[in-house]
């Protein structure tokens, strides 16, 4: 186990880089500490799979260093790094019985045999595949398969860290919430640094105890999932994270008020300066409510979800969701809106503005 | 009509079958029944043909001579595609779609526009008349072939498995021996297969390219029937003979064909 750092980490598949759209990492400095359960979230072809294999060492790094517990290990082998992944796919070894498909990694370290032994059937015992351990690997179904990929990820003790690149996309919904649990309990039990990479929130809500969400190349914001939720940094952040995503509006900066489609918003502590770039108002359905002397907005629709609703009301062009509890009222007669103003926050070009809102 | 629905395929199969079965049946008759009439079997059943060619040197040492030179260029045509295969389903680089289908077109000239120059060649540097000299010359033909299938077989198989074993601490060579070659057996065997086929079929620059330590069966076949007048019958056996490698190595990899057929690259 090691504390892993990223030093000024960009990476690009082409051969000579120009623009910033060539760059599938555009420079990341991150420390994941020891021990801790990550999710690494963000949208296809964010870069999350490059970073990964980076750190295993089976891609070099374009410009950067990796450091594990303050050793360089940049130009070392996957092999010397002492790292675990697993792939979104299953990968097993056709020819091997799952019992030497799990042994695998274990063996190439010299591992004794009764050691072995010993390990494999615990990790194999908490995958349920105790039954099939003297089967032939190529028989099994693909979540069979895939629990062999888990299983050869978790059977080391000794590995820096365990990387799971979206493992249970080809998994049974309802196993797939045994295995997080599991993974959860792995990492309870034994303490290994896991990154658990996910396009997923409530894989990576559940699974983490800090979030990496990145977008386009660059990571936009870590924190808790409490964090991720109250405090987003970047409208991106606000979006992707809950359900229904953050309401993004457009909103201008006025000596100290932030207006709104011609409506002063109140704001704890609104922005002292007038920031550079477009401007946002980003507000959660969850930190909307209808209120008598709100914004004056139609209802659009109404979604009953059972333990609250989901309303969306138009102001002009715009359209902002809200959530109600369950059994409120929603009022038809002129119906008006006010925001949280511990909660509502301004964004310039999708960034927070630091000092803009206070918690 | 139901009732019927067998006679078509057996037709087919009688049809298919008939040109082999006229080959076995003249097999065992002798040269004299042959030319003297029609008959569906042989009326004199006689291994006298047969006994002949595994006696007289001259014939068996044919066979020889082909397998020896098939079996040689089977394993070097494998062994050189194999890394190639690999490069090609593993790797970009510059130029590597244009060099692939390169691959292919030189499968696209008849073999008899490489008999000159081979054995111009051959005869300059004295490999001429050697085993080597045909199977360098049919892995002309074969490599290509061979790279085209295995890559099909390589490129089926996820690149995650590669890096899996490199992060399970396997070194590269010790995951292509031991990882990667028993999970595309089936590639493997069906390139054999194919390389094996052309290289026993391929007559040509077989002949032309040996005169007497290394003369293919079927340029054997083809003297006999121009010096001692016709032996029609020693003929037929030599040729039932001849089928019978291909037939045999056909059924070991009769299974792998399909899935070959399967990933488009057979």
């Amino acid at each position: 186990m090691a504390r892993i750092t990223l030093e000024t980490l960009r990476h690009s598949y082409v051969e000579k880089p120009g623009s910033d759209v060539d760059w599938a990492l555009a420079s990341l400095d991150l420390e994941w500490t020891d021990g801790g359960a990550y999710a690494l979230l963000g949208p296809s072809g964010c870069g999350k799979t490059t970073l990964l294999n980076i750190i295993s060492g089976l891609l070099r790094p374009t410009e950067g260093r990796v450091l594990f517990d303050g050793t360089d290990v940049t130009d070392k082998d996957p092999v010397d790094r002492h790292v675990a992944q697993v792939f979104q796919f299953p990968v097993v070894y056709d020819t091997m019985s799952v019992f030497d498909n799990l042994a695998f990694p274990l063996r190439n370290r010299g591992v004794a045999e009764p050691a072995v032994r010993e390990r494999v059937t615990e990790v194999a015992r908490m995958l349920e595949l105790d039954g099939l351990l003297a089967r032939r690997a190529s028989g099994l179904s693909a979540d069979g398969k895939q629990k062999i990929s888990l299983g050869r990820g978790l059977v080391r003790s000794d590995v820096n860290v365990v990387m799971f690149d979206e493992p249970l996309t080809v998994i049974d919904p309802h196993l797939k919430w045994v295995l997080r649990s599991k993974l959860k309990e792995v990492h309870q039990r034994f303490g290994n640094t896991m990154i658990y990479v996910t396009h997923d929130q409530t894989e990576a809500l559940t699974f983490a105890d800090q979030v990496v969400v990145m977008l386009g190349g660059r990571v936009v914001q870590i924190g808790t999932p409490v964090d991720l939720f109250e405090a987003p940094r970047h409208t991106f952040v606000g979006h992707f994270i809950g359900s229904p995503g953050m309401n993004i509006l457009p909103c201008a900066v006025d000596a100290g008020k932030v207006v709104f489609d011609g409506e002063t918003v109140a704001l704890d502590s609104p922005p002292r300066a007038v920031p550079a770039g477009t401007l946002e108002l980003g507000v959660r359905p969850e930190f909307v409510r209808f209120a008598p002397d709100g914004i004056a907005v139609e209802v659009v629709k109404v979604d009953d979800l059972g333990r609250h609703q989901v309303v969306e009301v138009r102001r002009g062009a715009h359209a902002i969701k809200l959530i109600a509890a369950e059994g409120e009222a929603i009022p038809s007669e002129r119906p008006r809106i006010a925001f949280d103003p511990r909660r509502a926050r301004v964004y310039a070009d999708g960034w927070m503005v630091e000092g803009g809102a206070s918690r | 009509m139901r009732r019927l629905k067998w006679l078509v395929p057996t037709l087919y199969v009688v049809f298919l079958m008939l040109p082999i079965y006229w080959l076995l049946n003249m097999s065992f008759k002798t040269t004299n029944e042959i030319l003297g009439g029609f008959s569906l079997w042989p009326t004199e059943f006689t291994l006298d043909n047969y006994r002949k060619i595994f006696t007289d040197s001259t014939w068996y040492t044919g066979y020889l001579n082909s397998l020896t030179y098939v079996v040689i260029n089977t394993v070097i045509s494998v062994t050189a595609a194999l890394p190639a295969a690999y490069a090609f389903s593993r790797y970009r680089f510059l130029g590597d779609k244009h060099l692939f289908f390169w691959l292919l077109t030189n499968r696209m000239a008849p073999p008899a526009v490489f008999a000159l120059p081979f054995f111009q060649l051959y005869s300059a540097i004295g490999l001429f008349d050697t085993h080597i000299a045909v199977a360098l010359a049919h892995c002309l033909f074969n490599i290509p072939l061979a790279v085209w299938i295995l890559e099909g077989f390589m490129s089926s198989v996820p690149k995650e498995l590669d890096e899996t074993a490199y992060v399970d601490g396997y070194s590269f060579p010790k995951f292509f021996v031991k990882i990667f070659l028993p999970t595309i057996t089936a590639g493997v065997g069906v390139a054999a297969f194919f390389c094996f086929m052309f290289s026993w079929v391929e007559l040509l620059l077989a002949k032309t390219l040996t005169s007497v330590d290394a003369k293919p069966i079927a340029a054997t076949m083809t003297r006999t029937a121009s010096t001692s007048g016709y032996e029609l019958g020693l003929l037929a056996a030599a040729g039932t003979l001849t089928i019978v490698p291909g037939a045999f190595v056909i059924y070991f990899v009769r299974n792998y064909i399909a899935k070959g057929f399967a990933l488009g690259r057979v």
